[in-house]
């Protein structure tokens, strides 16, 4: 097949056999790419941007504004898809400002922290709160 | 509209800075090369010029890249007529049937095209980047720079955690320079850059090679790529490790280039080595993995330069000496914006923040046994292969076909440079983890198979390199492609 004289035979082996054990990842590359139908985009835009949107139209467009939200690693998730919509503002994880968001999207229903005065409720877990007390 | 222009003006800047730096005219092989630089090389080009102009507050974005455009081109137009035009196309190392051949190329596009199909469906699924890091740093900064205008650099605080605000802006930048072109965010650019950085990786590494060893050579490197499947996944995933991967490849194969042009007689092979510093200075601007490549590529240069000249090639010391001004004249614009945004606008890196207790750290045996342990474990795995590693089937497939060389034989100052450069990368990321504040285990888990495939595609270069015997790119003129060329 291919020659790199004088041991011919012995690089053409070597040849295909690198060849077939390259192709044998080209089986998992293929496995591991996303089905062709249907082929639905993940959930960031959902959780980030649509989520925020509404939220977004009530808080000021630059400046850091404060965070709460559920804990773990689905809690800190959320907080970067948060941060991530909102942008150009800066989200702190912090209730030590005027505004903070609330993000529950898991618990809806979490009461809100004695400090915080709700500002407003956007639904599905997400709220607006003031806190009077932040330095 | 708007975005054909400033695909154009990308493509078009970028190819003018990788042709100012080619030795010669460029000739049929060559633009390959050239064509796959230029994709680096303009998204680069349009990171500076967009963060430079929102630090100067410029809002003209599209005359200043007309500018910058025009300028290119005439530096082209005045370079070109001075431009030797000897030396012939690629040299074949291999003899093949021509049925062997066909077979190879067909394997190769079918790999080339699976990972094309992947590559394609992962970021239509995944918009934003597969994976953390794409919406809480690299897209995430790109907002930043696009929404706030005038105010981009309070995108770069450190109430964000883990959003990493000193990590340099080349990806980002670039982002953010087409997004201004279209007055809205379309996620299509994120995808679409990164597939470009993964695909002219795939391109630079058979070009390259191309030139240097011929096309067989070159189909059998960039199909161990092409199949590696974390490449195609990371190249996707919006993150910055495949970007700078481009670029260490970039500045490695360029080094190697200037070699053969140096052994051929080629003259002016310093605008070369100031190509290869530029690309030096991308991956710096990339990551702060590349900051470390560039620093280990310039102190391999001094090291492989004082070591004195190679016993089997005609480079003579002086060119090598003074080699070293036009590496770092290269990498002087790049330093100098990573500099000013180090010093003025980023707030220090989390890796230091207690020198004592780093130091302390490297004197803890455990730490090098755990690093050590990851590391041979990473090398079999990192490229997420199915049954058979590529690392280890690489270097069986080397040791198969190498060629006895004689003792007396040293390596050419390029790919002595390169090797070194990449071996002290690999043992700077080895001491980073020794010191590291976070938990060892937990941050050689989430990041040693990035950092090892930052170095993959040069590593592929390099070997096929040294696996088939130095060749000389013929320096008379030829119309042709000269047949195989027996060692």
């Amino acid at each position: 097949m291919v020659t790199q004289q004088p041991e011919s035979n012995w690089a053409s082996l070597a040849i295909v056999v690198f060849v077939l054990c390259c192709l044998l990842s080209t089986v998992r590359i293929l496995g591991n790419a996303p089905r062709p139908a249907p082929l639905q985009p993940d959930s960031v835009a959902r959780r980030s941007d649509q989520r925020f949107a509404s939220l977004k139209t009530a808080l000021p467009t630059r400046g850091v504004i404060g965070y709460i939200g559920e804990p773990g690693n689905a809690g800190t998730a959320d907080y970067y898809l948060a941060q991530y919509a909102l942008a150009p503002l800066v989200v702190d994880n912090s209730e030590n400002h005027f505004l903070v968001i609330g993000n529950f999207p898991d618990q809806p229903n979490e009461p809100a922290p004695a400090n915080l005065k709700l500002v407003r409720n956007f639904g599905d877990g997400l709220a607006l709160f003031s806190n009077q007390e932040a330095k | 509209m708007a975005l054909t222009l400033a695909v154009l003006l990308c493509f078009a800047s970028g190819y003018f800075i990788a042709a100012l730096g080619w030795p010669r005219r460029p000739r049929p092989s060559d633009f390959a090369v050239l064509d796959s630089l230029a994709a680096g090389c303009g998204l680069g080009l349009f990171s500076f010029v967009y963060i430079l102009s929102r630090a100067a507050g410029n809002n003209h974005l599209i005359a200043t890249d007309l500018a910058v455009f025009g300028l290119f081109l005439v530096a082209f137009l005045l370079i070109r007529s001075r431009q030797p035009a000897q030396v012939s196309g690629p040299t074949e190392n291999w003899q093949a049937s021509f049925a062997a051949r066909r077979i190879l190329t067909a394997v190769f596009l079918f790999a080339l095209a699976a990972a094309l199909y992947a590559a394609i469906t992962r970021v239509i699924v995944h918009p934003h980047g597969e994976g953390w890091d794409a919406f809480s740093i690299w897209n995430l900064h790109a907002r930043f720079l696009f929404r706030s205008g005038s105010a981009w650099s309070q995108g770069v605080s450190p109430l964000i955690p883990w959003s990493h605000p000193d990590y340099p802006l080349l990806t980002p930048g670039a982002i953010a320079h087409f997004w201004t072109y279209i007055g809205h965010e379309i996620q299509a650019v994120p995808a679409l850059i990164a597939i470009v950085f993964t695909f002219a990786t795939v391109g630079l590494l058979y070009s390259s090679l191309t030139l240097l060893r011929g096309r067989i050579s070159a189909m059998l490197a960039s199909l161990a790529l092409v199949t590696t499947p974390f490449f195609i996944g990371q190249g996707t995933s919006q993150y910055a490790d495949v970007p700078l991967s481009f670029f260490v490849l970039a500045a490695v194969s360029l080094l190697c280039l200037h070699d053969s042009f140096v052994e051929s007689g080629c003259t002016r092979t310093n605008r070369l080595l100031i190509l290869v510093g530029v690309n030096a200075g991308f991956a710096a601007w990339t990551k702060n993995e590349g900051l470390l490549f560039l620093a280990a590529l310039i102190a391999a240069r001094v090291l492989t330069v004082i070591r004195g000249p190679a016993s089997n090639t005609s480079v003579p010391d002086r060119t090598a000496i003074l080699s070293i001004a036009p590496l770092l004249l290269g990498t002087a614009p790049a330093l100098l914006i990573i500099a000013w945004f180090k010093h003025f606008i980023a707030p220090p890196g989390d890796l230091f923040p207690d020198r004592a207790l780093a130091i302390h750290k490297l004197f803890e045996p455990s730490r090098y046994g755990a690093v050590l342990r990851w590391y041979g474990k990473e090398f079999l795995r990192f490229g997420e292969w199915l049954l058979i590693p590529g690392t280890l089937l690489l270097i069986a497939f080397y040791f198969a076909l190498r060629k006895p060389e004689p003792q007396t034989r040293r390596l050419a100052p390029g790919f002595a440079t390169s090797y070194l450069a990449l071996s002290l990368t690999l043992a700077g990321y080895f001491v980073i983890y020794l010191i590291t504040p976070r938990d060892i285990y937990w941050h050689l888990r989430n990041s040693l198979n990035r950092l090892f495939l930052q170095l993959w595609p040069s590593a592929i270069f390099l070997v096929f390199l040294l696996m088939t015997p130095t060749v000389k790119i013929p320096a008379q003129i030829s119309g042709h492609l000269p047949p195989a060329t027996p060692q």
